[in-house]
């Protein structure tokens, strides 16, 4: 089986921080991290490949630092790895970077084998749109699911898993090729392995294309192929609160206060007298 | 209005339109056994302000099989008209079905915009619709705007983990597709005596030959699902470990609430992950939120911006949820909540006549010691 993982290089936003002074974000200086949804996924792709034979390339389109990811996947016991990486594709929404991975996994398919599988993690920490599987899978016209938890092979060319809606659990059986986005917690990734890394760049098997390799029409990819555009962004407007606190080296003063100030204030006031007493007394 | 589309400068992937070929606002409806999907519902309130906005009709898009019936209950909840699509073919769902199902009623109709529930389903079946129609989507829209000069929409996000928020366009393509998570909007009112007019419309699709369900079962679910609780009582990993939740659950069970959690009590495998409140949990508007060993990430306070009030219990005097928080208490979480426990039977077993004496010993501390301190923003 000949599975493609896609992985995205994300800025660490766990490491984000607000500068105190002018209470702004300081996003310059955070690092990137392999968007931590896509480990899951690079495991699920993993386990299938040591059952039922083949490999494993993973994927990402981003600029050059990404290939510390792809590195990072490597080490995890990926076979091969693909930076998809051109000025032109800057700027992409997810419509236009769908397009690119799309037709990167059609390069492969004809250049190095068909490919059985293509997986996703469940979305990115960074923009958690969740459309890529869907849109790659529109562009080739696959069939897809989102929220796997389990994957595993059904003989000639199938693929059964079994996946987690809010209030059901499904179990779909899917013809090969087929794309599947992975729940955010359903595998535990393996660690990495350094002497894996070290050996997967020996053996240089992490490889670059541009569009030059892809030869996609400029119209179609980056900015000018993305229909969404950001207008603006501001930093996330502070909802009002009464930001009073209590400190207390005496627990049940500090109880004694939050019950009190629960009582003096209007909406909380009304819902302790329904719980406490019922009705509205 | 928007300029005029160059064809000659479009991905010829693409389909050339002109944004002004299209009309209306539609929210796709889902419905299932249990009947009409409430978060599909809680779409027609920013799709009503959206039609407004324009100037434009709201539609509701029904499909599914034997929902026929519903169709009124949507106009009842603010829609101007229905478009039904019920069909044997979509009795079982499968995303590519749901989806090309309404691609070809909007190659049919030119909506300018539709908006989809982000539900599970929503999620997978959306962003399906959009590339197929070489539309713009945006996800988790949290707001809705129309620009009055080109009339585009905005779609309103929170990218960046929640940290900014974005304001999203489509100049040059329509329709303008656009998701919410539930909960970020309210249902609107129900309207009894609300007229309009339902279309049926028997479209085929390709059938999903390609994949099969094999097996459907219904997950057990909370008794009160944190979605609905007017208290929750969360706790993330200032807890220490999966004991801590005991000690919320029976704060949570005094106050008539549930259980929540942040992101990394559920990673830790403290709790399940249907109480996780946030950015990648449900967003929730209970009257009563109380944060105990919460830190105060932006992923997390984006799913309780609706809550009445905040509480913060927090052993750490740094963190960032005493600025996001209105009353918190400094201390370990460990002492605070047996002792408000405590207080609150005492309360409860007095009765409501010594709600006055707490009001007056607040006035003596207050006044003693100052209001409590209060952070600078």
């Amino acid at each position: 089986m000949r599975i493609v993982v896609g992985i995205k290089w994300v800025p660490n936003t766990q490491a984000v921080r607000f500068d105190p002074e002018t209470g702004t974000l300081i996003r310059r200086g955070v690092p990137s991290i392999v968007n931590p949804h896509d480990l899951p996924a690079i495991e699920l792709s993993l386990r299938l490949r040591d059952e039922v034979g083949g490999e494993v390339i993973a994927i990402s389109m981003a600029p050059p630092p990404a290939v510390k990811g792809l590195e990072l996947a490597l080490g995890m016991g990926v076979d091969r790895a693909i930076l998809i990486t051109d000025r032109v594709y800057a700027g992409a929404d997810t419509l236009a970077t769908s397009y690119v991975l799309a037709k990167a996994i059609e390069k492969i398919s004809s250049d190095i084998g068909r490919v059985d599988l293509v997986v996703f993690g469940q979305e990115t920490i960074d923009s958690s749109t969740a459309h890529i599987p869907a849109q790659v899978a529109s562009w080739l016209e696959l069939p897809y699911v989102y929220y796997v938890k389990e994957a595993r092979p059904a003989g000639d060319g199938r693929l059964r898993v079994v996946r987690e809606l809010e209030d059901y659990i499904e179990e779909y059986e899917l013809d090969l090729p087929a794309v599947i986005g992975v729940a955010m917690r359903a595998l535990k990734p393996r660690p990495v392995s350094l002497s894996m890394k070290i050996r997967a760049r020996l053996e240089k098997r992490l490889i670059v294309w541009s569009n030059n390799d892809l030869k996609l029409d400029p119209r179609c990819v980056g900015l000018k192929g993305s229909p969404t555009i950001v207008a603006k962004t501001i930093d996330m407007p502070e909802v009002p609160r009464r930001k009073e606190v209590f400190k207390a080296k005496d627990p049940r003063e500090a109880a004694r206060w939050l019950v009190a100030k629960m009582l003096e204030d209007e909406k909380l006031r009304e819902l302790l007298v329904k719980t406490l007493w019922g009705g509205g007394k | 209005m928007s300029p005029k589309v160059e064809c000659e400068k479009l991905c010829p992937e693409w389909p050339c339109e002109q944004p002004e070929e299209f009309r209306n606002v539609w929210v796709v409806v889902e419905a299932s056994e249990d009947g009409l999907s409430e978060a599909s519902l809680q779409m027609l309130t920013p799709g009503r302000r959206i039609a407004d906005k324009l100037g434009e009709k709201l539609v509701g898009v029904l499909i599914g099989y034997r929902v026929s019936h519903l169709a009124s209950e949507v106009i009842k909840y603010g829609a101007d008209e229905v478009i039904v699509v019920d069909s044997e073919q979509l009795k079982t769902y499968y995303p590519r079905v749901y989806a090309l199902t309404v691609v070809e009623l909007a190659r049919k109709y030119k909506p300018s915009v539709i908006l989809i529930a982000g539900t599970r389903r929503g999620r997978e079946f959306a962003p399906y619709i959009a590339n197929t129609l070489k539309a713009g989507i945006t996800a988790d829209c949290t707001d809705f705007d129309v620009d009055e000069s080109s009339k585009d929409v905005l779609l309103i996000r929170p990218p960046f983990a929640a940290i900014l928020l974005a304001y999203i366009k489509t100049p040059f393509r329509r329709p303008q597709i656009g998701t919410a998570r539930p909960n970020v909007f309210p249902v609107p009112p129900r309207d009894d005596s609300r007229k309009g007019e339902v279309i049926y419309e028997s479209i085929q699709v390709p059938e999903e030959k390609r994949m099969r369900l094999l097996s459907r079962s219904k997950v057990a679910k909370l008794e009160v699902g944190v979605e609905k609780a007017e208290v929750i009582v969360s706790g993330g990993r200032g807890l220490g470990g999966p004991e801590g939740f005991k000690l919320l659950a029976s704060l949570a069970g005094l106050l008539g609430g549930t259980v929540g959690a942040s992101r990394k009590a559920v990673d830790a495998g403290w709790i399940s992950e249907d109480r996780q409140v946030g950015q990648t949990g449900k967003a929730v508007k209970p009257i009563l939120y109380i944060a105990v060993g919460i830190s105060g990430a932006a992923q997390h306070m984006i799913g309780v911006r609706e809550a009445g009030r905040i509480i913060a219990i927090n052993i750490d005097p740094e963190a960032p949820i005493f600025s996001q928080a209105d009353y918190s208490v400094v201390g370990d979480y460990r002492e605070v909540i047996p002792a408000l426990i405590e207080e609150l039977e005492s309360l409860r077993k007095r009765g409501p006549q010594a709600i006055n004496e707490y009001i007056e010993w607040l006035k003596v501390v207050e006044g003693s010691r100052g209001k409590a301190e209060t952070k600078p923003t």
